[in-house]
């Protein structure tokens, strides 16, 4: 109740627009809602054009303020899917590792965000519903965040440990990691696998997608449609020892 | 997106029919399964008459003056307001019909209906009218009961809750029916189990709040009174399938439907009963006709089974998710186009706690075909349509919140999308996102309270409710939304005002009446209060004007993915894969696929049968009849081309052509062999030949005609090969080809012999001169190989020159101006097949004016030459008048020119109609052509075109989309008198809207000053009917 007072200009926070899109069902909401409140719903009902939330996160010195919109999955939203992309700063792109065909869908989306939405769009590519693959000794974690971007070697993310292919109930599992890994190499863009029901790895994609974010360039030409910064790889200076207060996160969730 | 759907073109505007069928919530006429309508409703009768109804129980209604519609086989009343007085009845509930002996001069029929409601109509209209309407009226019922219908109005009844209601009601053992339920409305299980038989049994059709019961406080939402009112409202006018809609209907729909009775009340209001008491047992049959069936839709449905309206405890059951299955299943084997859209499913969900499986069918078909046309559609083309009309009414009713929103570039439909596609259903699942509702999670089942109530009034009133809540939120938050300055803040706003819809809209006032006024209710209010203007006919006259910008959009969408979904654009630039695109797309609409019904849909169950579970991506190909048509938009050969002269236009006339070698590339396009070609498949054949140079070019064509792939033409393939070149050059001028064919077959057998191996060799003569092959070497073995065939080629100067340039350069990708639908909207062209319509014409007039140019003598026929290198040297006369010397330059140049400024885009464009009217421009401002054709025809023209003005202007919208030319001129500087002008005609249209509008106006005043409409007088004699008795 807050938010509309809060503008854009006057407190610290950098404003970043970020959208989330893949097939149906891949869990795009259930990334959010575990981002934003940190909790889980079993069975969220399908997204109906799009859902909005803000999530502010802390780095640094600097408060992010992500305005994250999440779009419907079905293919024959599709075409609306322009109205939420445009302007955004950032996109998650979500597939189910458990499905291949939503990876396919995941590198159509990347193909459009390419060549459709704002040129400095930084993407992260995520696969999620890493728990079902997982066996029941679950507590490993596959986060990794290695060579997403040349200029950006960050991959000093908390919690993190070499991204060993998990073996366990691997028969659920369509995508293989190194598949996706390379692809996202490839492409250029961050990667994670996550999950949201167990909330591993949520978290270091908005913390990643932080640090890629050319900052100074959004402050620069303030809010809005205008600013279209040129380099990305302009900040390669803040990447290390940035990290997320991620214990202030879930309490401040949006509430707006 | 790998399918391209054609289905656009088919979103029509409803003709006027189909609007007052729509009026009377009356099915589609046509039957179910076809695609096509219009069969059925030849042979029925129809009339309209005016009419004055009044009730058959003295007192209960005043009179109402309207319009009485016989549509067999349905018997329709509106009263003149259209809003008031409304009734939809089958002919078979009626069960007699009397005239009535009254005074002279009156004409006044009694009907009874089955249950045993009177009503009177009288009717206005001259004796003659009114005498014909009665006959026709008598020949619907016989038919009604020849069909058997009447019998089945007291069994269906029997599924009605209304007569349940009632004959509890009368048994003045009101008690007997709420021994068994609760207050909400839900059924106390209690002691009938045990013998199944046991106690009364449940005739009537219910859904799983019977059950799972009812969300809401029955006592806040003061279900006794509501079922008492209504019981009353049934009994006197009439219930289900007979019910007579009065004022006191509406309002009491307004004030929330008892839960008991909502799921009747809404198949009754919006008319899918009509559809349920027609088709018997259709739902089950058409469950168990596609058992085990499996689609995209079936797929996409079972993820979302679970996903809603999760927290209503009948989905937590398999009881409440199989019957969401089935009705979701169900619809989408019926309607396989449309197959699954989420919201759907919550939707589904939302109707399947108020009714039984079968009636939420029924209803959702109503639903997606009639009440929300093309929201749910793969394209969405209805709710993108209707978002544009939203905006625009928008800007005309709220201008200044508008404007705010324009100047700081936030979308309306960010917020208001979700609020068409789910009736409002999903906004309020949206609050449970909000801080504040999950603090407040106990008023759960609030926000689908203010949802089913929003539906009431929907079902009730339209669609157009959607536009009037929508208003009505933005106008209650005015002040606020002039505040925000992004998308996310309008949503944000939109989301804590949902959550807030069950405080008090005026919390500090000192009245505690006003006090008690939730914010839903004085949205309600406001909604039908203040935007009570925004009526079906503005929302249809608004559709109208987007339509085509809105059509336009989504298939240049479509266009842009399609293109970017290409695996490989070869050698294309983006844009000349767009003109590939085009052609395909044209192809698709002129020659659609077979069974356009099943098309995509069969697609995908193909795929997903053979690739078991891996499914492919579906992906729209064509088969050979549409390739041809697709071809001949891009080879120059295939297609014929007369250049027809007459004096009066010079057009082309334009036929796919069919020949073998068509169906060759066809198959040898077809690289992943499944009998069709996709948009990939078509960019990548056509790259492998429209980039060669002159070896790659020999090969390709070698490779063609090579059909095992051997390396070797066999003597068959060698004919077949020639024959290929005579059907490319069938037009060509001389016969320069022609020799070279032959010179190419003679040297061709005489290389060939000389080549074959010794053994075979051992008996053959040297054959000499003649193009015969040697009859040992059997006709199909291999014979002669690429090099050979190069050489042959390559010692002929004209075949070199056709690899070298020509035959790349037959292949031509031209904007294809009749695919864009013409940007002036207003209204025009509102139906896009009547280009169809149109073609026709466009025939006819050709025809005439060919006619006429035969009797004249300046008719002429000339073939195009595919080629076109030689034109120049033969017959130069008959040239000379055709093209222009640049023309003719550039039509033998080599040419990609997609688009290129080339000054031969109008003579090789597939214009119908020849750029070259300048040839006969008579005296317009036009500057002549370089080469003045003959003089002599000027001058009939326009005075020939003129007295024949009747097909003219006809043929003028289909021709929009090419170059202006004189004849049209004279045709529409004169068009004011054309009754078929689409122009002319749907802005007079539009004009008689509003003036309908104005008309419509003045009536309602006049109604609510004098009530009824009638004169005392009038009254008087309405009340008189009462009394009458009947004739004879
Ligand atoms: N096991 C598991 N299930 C998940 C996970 N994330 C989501 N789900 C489930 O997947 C289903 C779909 O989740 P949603 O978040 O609604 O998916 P979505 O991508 O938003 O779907 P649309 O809005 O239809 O596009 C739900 O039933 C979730 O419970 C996960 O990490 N692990
Ligand atoms: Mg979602």
């Amino acid at each position: 109740m807050a938010d509309s007072a809060s503008g854009s200009s006057a407190d610290k926070s950098v404003q970043v627009k970020l959208v989330l899109l893949g097939e149906a069902a891949v869990g795009k909401s259930s990334v959010v809602l575990r981002f934003v409140s940190n909790e889980f719903q079993a069975n969220k009902e399908p997204t109906i054009g799009a859902a909005f939330l803000t999530q502010k996160c802390r780095l640094e010195d600097r408060v992010l303020r992500y305005e994250i919109w999440d779009t419907a999955g079905q293919e024959r939203f599709h075409s609306l899917a322009p109205m939420y992309y445009r302007n955004a700063q950032a996109a998650v792109v979500v597939y189910d590792i458990t499905k291949a065909s939503s990876l396919d869908k995941a590198k159509s989306w990347v193909k459009e965000l390419q060549r459709q939405a704002n040129p400095n769009i930084v993407i992260a590519l995520a696969g999620n519903k890493l728990d079902l693959v997982q066996s029941s000794s679950a507590a490993q974690s596959g986060s990794t965040s290695e060579a997403e971007d040349e200029a950006d070697d960050a991959t000093a993310t908390p919690g993190e440990t070499p991204g060993t292919p998990e073996d366990g109930s691997e028969s659920l599992r369509q995508v293989p990691r190194e598949e996706a890994q390379a692809y996202a190499t490839e492409a250029g863009l961050l990667f994670f696998e996550i999950s949201a029901k167990t909330g591993e790895g949520v978290v270091d994609i908005f913390t990643e997608i932080a640090k890629k974010i050319p900052i100074e360039h959004i402050l620069a030409s303030s809010r809005g449609a205008a600013g279209r910064p040129g380099a990305a790889g302009a900040r390669a200076g803040n990447a290390e020892g940035v990290n997320l207060d991620e214990s202030a996160k879930p309490k401040d969730a949006c509430n707006c | 997106m790998a399918t391209i759907s054609t289905a656009l073109r088919n979103f029509k505007e409803p003709t006027k029919e189909q609007q007052t069928q729509i009026g009377f919530s009356l099915p589609q006429s046509g039957p179910l399964d076809g695609s096509e309508q219009g069969t059925a409703a030849d042979d029925i009768e129809r009339m309209d008459i005016n009419a004055v109804l009044s009730m058959g129980q003295q007192g209960e209604e005043d009179s109402y003056a309207g319009k009485l519609y016989l549509m067999a086989p349905f018997l329709c009343f509106t009263s003149l307001d259209r809003r008031s007085v409304r009734f939809t009845l089958p002919l078979s509930t009626i069960r007699r019909v009397e005239r009535l002996n009254a005074r002279a001069g009156i004409y006044a029929l009694s009907l009874s209906l089955w249950n045993g409601l009177k009503i009177i109509v009288q009717l206005t209209s001259l004796r003659p009218t009114a005498d014909l309407f009665c006959s026709l009226l008598r020949d619907a019922l016989k038919v009604e009961l020849q069909r058997g219908q009447m019998k089945l109005c007291k069994p269906f009844a029997k599924t009605c809750y209304s007569e349940f209601l009632l004959a509890s009601d009368s048994d003045a053992s009101s008690s007997s029916r709420l021994e068994h339920e609760r207050e909400d409305g839900s059924i106390i299980e209690q002691e009938k189990k045990p013998d199944g038989e046991g106690g009364h049994e449940r005739t009537y059709l219910g859904g799983l709040g019977l059950k799972f019961r009812f969300p809401g406080d029955p006592k806040k939402l003061r279900e006794a009174s509501k079922v008492k009112l209504w019981t009353s409202y049934l009994k006197t006018h009439g219930r289900n399938l007979t019910l007579l809609r009065y004022p006191q209907c509406t309002r009491l729909v307004q004030v929330g439907l008892p839960n008991r009775l909502r799921g009747e009340m809404w198949e009754t209001l919006s008319g899918s009963i009509y559809l349920r008491f027609s088709h018997p047992n259709y739902y089950v049959q058409l469950l168990k006709d596609n058992e085990g069936r499996t689609s995209t839709s079936t797929e996409d449905i079972e993820k979302d089974l679970h996903r809603s309206l999760p927290e209503y405890a009948g989905y937590q059951s398999e009881e409440g998710i199989g019957a969401l299955r089935r009705v979701l299943q169900a619809y989408s084997f019926k309607n396989p186009e449309l197959g699954y859209c989420q919201a759907m499913n919550i939707l589904a969900a939302a109707i399947l706690i108020y009714m039984s499986e079968e009636q939420a069918f029924w209803l959702l078909e109503v639903l997606c075909d009639r009440l929300l046309p093309g929201y749910y559609a793969p394209s969405m083309h209805g709710t993108l349509l209707d978002q544009r009309v939203f905006e625009s009414l928008v800007q005309r009713t709220l201008p200044i919140i508008h404007e705010h929103f324009q100047s700081v570039d936030v979308q309306l439909s960010v917020a208001s999308l979700p609020w068409f596609l789910s009736l409002h259903a999903t906004v309020f699942s949206c609050i449970k996102l909000s801080p504040a509702y999950l603090s407040f999670r106990y008023i759960n089942s609030m926000p689908m309270i203010f949802a089913f109530r929003i539906m009431d009034c929907f079902f009730c009133m339209g669609p157009k409710v959607l536009f009037q809540v929508g208003l009505a939120i933005l106008k209650i938050n005015g002040d606020k939304l002039l505040a925000i300055q992004d998308d996310g803040q309008f949503l944000n706003l939109m989301r804590d005002y949902f959550a807030s819809l069950a405080e008090s809209a005026h919390p500090k006032s000192s009245d505690p009446r006003a006090r008690a006024i939730t914010k839903f209710q004085e949205l309600l209010l406001v909604s039908f209060r203040e935007f009570s203007g925004i009526t079906e006919d503005l929302i249809h006259s608004e559709r109208k004007r987007f339509r085509n910008e809105i059509i336009h959009s989504i298939e240049s969408f479509s266009k842009r993915s399609a293109i970017r979904n290409l695996r490989t654009l070869g050698q294309f630039s983006k844009d000349q894969a767009g003109l590939i695109y085009d052609a395909l797309y044209k192809a698709m609409c002129i020659v659609p696929p077979p069974s356009t019904h099943q098309n995509v849909q069969a697609d995908l169950l193909v795929t997903t049968a053979n690739g078991e579970g891996v499914e492919e991506k579906p992906e729209t190909r064509i088969e050979l009849k549409t390739f041809r048509y697709f071809l001949s938009e891009i080879a120059t050969w295939a297609r014929d081309e007369k250049i027809v002269s007459n004096g009066f236009q010079q057009r082309v006339d334009r036929e796919v052509a069919e020949h073998e070698f068509i169906d060759r590339l066809f198959f040898f396009w077809d690289t992943s062999c499944k009998g069709a070609l996709s948009f990939q498949d078509l960019v990548n054949g056509l790259d492998g030949v429209m980039f060669n140079g002159l070896m790659e070019n020999i090969e390709w064509f070698f490779n063609l005609h090579d059909k095992n792939k051997d390396g070797y033409l066999t003597k068959d393939e060698v004919l077949v090969l020639s024959e290929t070149w005579l059907f490319i050059f069938r037009f060509e001028v001389g016969d320069a080809y022609l020799g070279a064919i032959s010179r190419f077959m003679t040297n061709a057998f005489e290389y060939g012999d000389a080549l074959l191996p010794e053994n075979q060799d051992s008996d053959v003569k040297e054959s000499e001169g003649g193009g015969s092959p040697p009859p040992h070497v059997s006709s199909n073995q291999p014979y002669l190989n690429l090099p050979t065939f190069r050489m042959v080629v390559l010692a002929d100067e004209i075949l070199e020159s056709f690899f070298e340039t020509d035959m790349s350069a037959s292949f031509r990708l031209q904007p294809l101006p009749e695919m864009e639908l013409p940007v002036s909207s207003s209204g025009l062209l509102g139906d896009i097949w009547s280009t169809i319509a149109t073609d026709s014409n466009k025939k006819i007039f050709n025809m005439f004016t060919d006619e006429l140019g035969k009797t004249i003598g300046k008719h002429q026929v000339i073939h195009r030459p595919s080629i076109g290198r030689y034109t120049k040297l033969e017959e130069p006369k008959a040239r000379e008048s055709l093209l222009t010397p640049s023309m003719r330059r550039s039509a033998s140049k080599s040419s990609l020119n997609s688009a290129s400024a080339s000054p031969s885009v109008g003579l090789t464009s597939s214009s119908t109609l020849s750029v070259d009217s300048l040839a006969i421009s008579s005296s317009s401002t036009s500057t002549p052509p370089p080469p003045p054709p003959a003089k002599d025809t000027a001058t009939p023209v326009s005075p020939v075109a003129d007295s024949e003005r009747g097909p003219l202007p006809v043929v003028q919208p289909a021709m929009l989309e090419r170059t202006p030319f004189a004849i049209d001129d004279v045709g529409s500087d004169s068009d004011d008198d054309e009754e078929d002008d689409e122009e002319e005609d749907d802005d007079e249209e539009e004009d008689d809207l509003e003036d309908d509008d104005r008309v419509m106006d003045e009536v309602d005043a006049f109604l609510e000053a004098h009530d009824s409409g009638l004169s005392e007088a009038d009254k008087a004699v309405a009340k008189d009917l009462l009394k009458a008795e009947p004739m004879k």
